[in-house]
């Protein structure tokens, strides 16, 4: 009896314990987790998904944003999240093929997703063959921003971009200013500035670093080639050096110090959210400048209009416990209302077409340049494919040879094309 | 010897049977040590040997691995990158350890001195250290502005043109050091309490015998405080080889390893590959070649410490 003790009362203790939780378990709510690798203000977007519980009865809590070294984790652990919202398709591809998400057709089928309400561009950036891996929720287009004041002290007329990529290149000349001992005091034009724009401006000389489904690397088609000699001559011109220590100098890209806003350069290549009110009308709300598409060589002027759709794409995690109610989320996150009320406080671009026509994307000028550039023919998926990182890496690494240490475009992009064309097979 | 003969051996030996508080000794020591066996089970020793499994394999999460065999050890002898970050993490080694452990010592003789406002120097020399590293680096950011940084406008003021730091490639890794040398708070105050174990009587000595400055420091300080030496020089190397946190922020928003890779270094490659390209069968073969370097590196400086370390006593 005196052994029998301590062990029924451990007996005891763990049964009451048992109860106790089976019992807070049954009275837990219904909970999907959802996790954000960006969001700046995380309680919108939470006060955003509280809509969703008040329809369902399912809680939703929202990680936002999510460190980019815990998605891999959260992904092969046993308690993957239901949705995870990217801030760009580069791994989707990657992680379809390890087996980390799901393909969505049955989710698309079963919630009734609307697929002729997004635009062609980004969603496009989602297939693989007939899969579709991921659904677009917002997307960036970027084009080129001018500075009108700029213009105007150089002779130019401030409310004419240039109209090709030759004339650009005549016009960031005038814009160009250099002091009596070298140095640049303003620049017109950095292709480069922020980061690389090498899709952008390959897509102008009609081509891209992949071929169109992405099976095939073409890192040194002429396209590429073009592209690259392109932008070099920014920096030759000016002397390597030269341009980067005074692009060294450049203030922060989240302040009134940035580069376009303080005048160092007159024209740059920049997405929507620049002209969105947490950009120019913060920083810079004086700021006197024009927002166009990209202008196409002059070779080629059916390229009007043409821009690589890149941004924020969801997918659901195969790790994911609730498939079911993970698609009806889904399903809730794609309405336009949705699409228009994030993307709006976010000031980036709707892949929803309803959602484009929701007043709130009617914010400026700029912004609204953006909006019609969206809806035009000619824009462009970014082409991912499952090694899209390396590659990218590779191609930022050879793009930084071109333009800042002046290295030959056509022996450094063969290189690339040398040593990934195989992998991608 | 007499007492060893008298002992008689026999097989199977022939324990003596434990006491009752013996055992409860036993018992006693052994929960005391499970915490510890248990994580070091589960944090170490279970991912070393994962690790190592991986290492010969194609990993995939949520398929079975790939078994290739010495493939992820072969590719990186044809890997150009791998060797770029091994050169310029060794660069870092061969040239940062050393300064670091240099200038610390310097700083460690002068803080060492009975000066006024002793007690003061010392916090100000230690506090960056206690900065998070992500802090310290993002302020760096700003003090290496070619234009309006700190450092290249003091340059200016003495007629210097400073370099593009963050830019050049052949800067990117002198401007690091640089932000590790602001950072050797604690290196400096393990030197300076291992220069305070300096025996007075020593030093009294060599004064009374003629010895100057320089020579009571090379003949009796240096080699006094030689083991701390060998510490510093050994937990630097191994810190070096491990480089990481400072050089993914320093690259701001650019690309990793930027400019031109002259800032990847080994562990951020290793990073790159693991979580980034999901080849992580390739970045725990990386992380053995790491493990098996290092542990060559200790093993030599520990051989070859027998000549430069004196051990008093």
């Amino acid at each position: 009896m005196k052994k029998l003790f301590p062990l029924l009362s451990i007996v005891i203790i763990l049964s009451m314990m048992l109860s106790a939780c089976g019992a807070a378990a049954s009275e837990q709510p219904k909970v999907l987790r959802v996790w954000i690798q960006w969001g700046d203000n995380p309680q919108q977007i939470q006060e955003m998904f509280d809509q969703y519980t008040k329809i369902s009865g399912y809680k939703i809590e929202v990680t936002a944003p999510i460190d980019d070294d815990k998605v891999l984790p959260g992904l092969t652990g046993t308690e993957a999240p239901d949705i995870l919202v990217l801030s760009g398709g580069d791994l989707v591809k990657s992680y379809y093929k390890e087996g980390l998400v799901d393909e969505l057709g049955q989710v698309i089928k079963d919630g009734n997703i609307d697929m002729n309400d997004f635009y062609a561009g980004p969603l496009n950036a989602c297939k693989q063959g007939d899969k579709i891996l991921c659904l677009p929720w917002g997307f960036d287009l970027y084009a080129l921003y001018w500075n009108k004041d700029l213009f105007e002290a150089a002779g130019l007329d401030p409310n004419k971009p240039p109209a090709t990529m030759e004339e650009l290149v005549e016009y960031a000349d005038k814009l160009t200013k250099v002091s009596a001992n070298g140095k640049l005091e303003q620049i017109g034009f950095i292709p480069d500035l922020s980061w690389d724009h090498s899709d952008l401006y390959a897509s102008m000389f009609g081509g891209f670093w992949y071929n169109e489904d992405g099976t095939q690397l073409t890192v040194n088609s002429q396209p590429m080639i073009d592209a690259m000699t392109w932008q070099q001559q920014f920096y030759s011109k000016y002397g390597y050096e030269n341009v980067l220590e005074f692009a060294g100098g450049f203030g922060e890209y989240n302040s009134p110090d940035h580069p376009f806003f303080s005048g160092k350069v007159a024209m740059m290549v920049d997405g929507e959210w620049i002209a969105g009110p947490n950009y120019i009308p913060t920083f810079k709300p004086e700021l006197n400048y024009g927002v166009a598409a990209f202008p196409p060589p002059a070779s080629n002027p059916e390229r009007a209009g043409t821009a690589v759709a890149q941004g924020t794409v969801v997918v659901i995690p195969s790790g994911g416990k609730q498939k079911v109610e993970a698609a009806k989320l889904l399903a809730w996150m794609m309405s336009p209302d949705i699409v228009a009320a994030e993307f709006c406080r976010n000031a980036n671009l709707p892949t929803s077409k309803k959602a484009a026509e929701n007043p709130c994307f009617n914010v400026n000028e700029g912004f609204n340049t953006f909006v019609k550039l969206a809806a035009g023919s000619n824009i462009k998926a970014l082409i991912t494919t499952p090694i899209s990182l390396e590659i990218n890496d590779a191609f930022g690494t050879a793009s930084e040879e071109i333009l800042h240490t002046g290295a030959d475009v056509k022996s450094t992009l063969d290189k690339i094309q040398a040593e990934y064309e195989g992998k991608l097979k | 010897m007499d007492e060893l003969s008298n002992v008689k051996f026999s097989w199977p030996p022939k324990f003596r049977k434990w006491t009752h508080s013996e055992k409860n000794n036993f018992k006693l020591g052994m929960i005391f040590l499970l915490p510890w066996t248990i994580g070091f089970a589960i944090f170490t020793a279970y991912p070393m040997i994962a690790s190592f499994i991986y290492s010969f394999s194609i990993y995939h999460s949520k398929r079975p691995l790939e078994w290739v065999g010495l493939q992820n050890y072969a590719t990186m002898l044809t890997d150009d990158l791998f060797w770029k970050a091994l050169w310029n993490t060794i660069y870092m080694v061969g040239i940062g350890v050393p300064l670091t452990l240099f200038a610390s010592f310097l700083c460690a003789v002068l803080l060492n001195l009975k000066v006024k406002g002793q007690a003061f120097y010392r916090v100000i020399y230690f506090l960056p250290s206690i900065v998070p590293t992500v802090a310290g680096t993002i302020l760096w950011i700003w003090l290496l502005n070619p234009q309006s940084g700190l450092v290249n406008t003091t340059l200016a003021s003495i007629g210097l043109d400073g370099p593009n730091w963050r830019a050049d490639p052949d800067w990117a890794k002198p401007a690091l050091m640089l932000l590790g040398l602001w950072g050797m708070g604690g290196t400096i105050m393990i030197y300076l309490s291992g220069l305070q174990d300096v025996p007075t009587h020593l030093i009294e000595a060599a004064e009374l015998d003629g010895a100057n400055w320089w020579q009571r420091l090379w003949n009796i300080t240096i080699p006094m405080v030689s083991p701390i030496t060998l510490f510093n020089l050994i937990t630097g190397v191994i810190g070096m080889f491990q480089y990481f946190a400072q050089a993914y922020v320093f690259r701001g928003g650019g690309e990793l390893g930027a400019p031109l890779n002259s800032t990847m270094f080994y562990s951020v490659y290793l990073y790159q590959n693991g979580f980034l390209f999901l080849k992580m069968g390739y970045a725990s073969a990386m992380a053995w070649v790491l493990f098996v370097i290092i542990l060559l590196c200790t093993l030599a400086l520990l051989k070859v410490s027998d000549r430069f370390t004196y051990y008093a006593g």
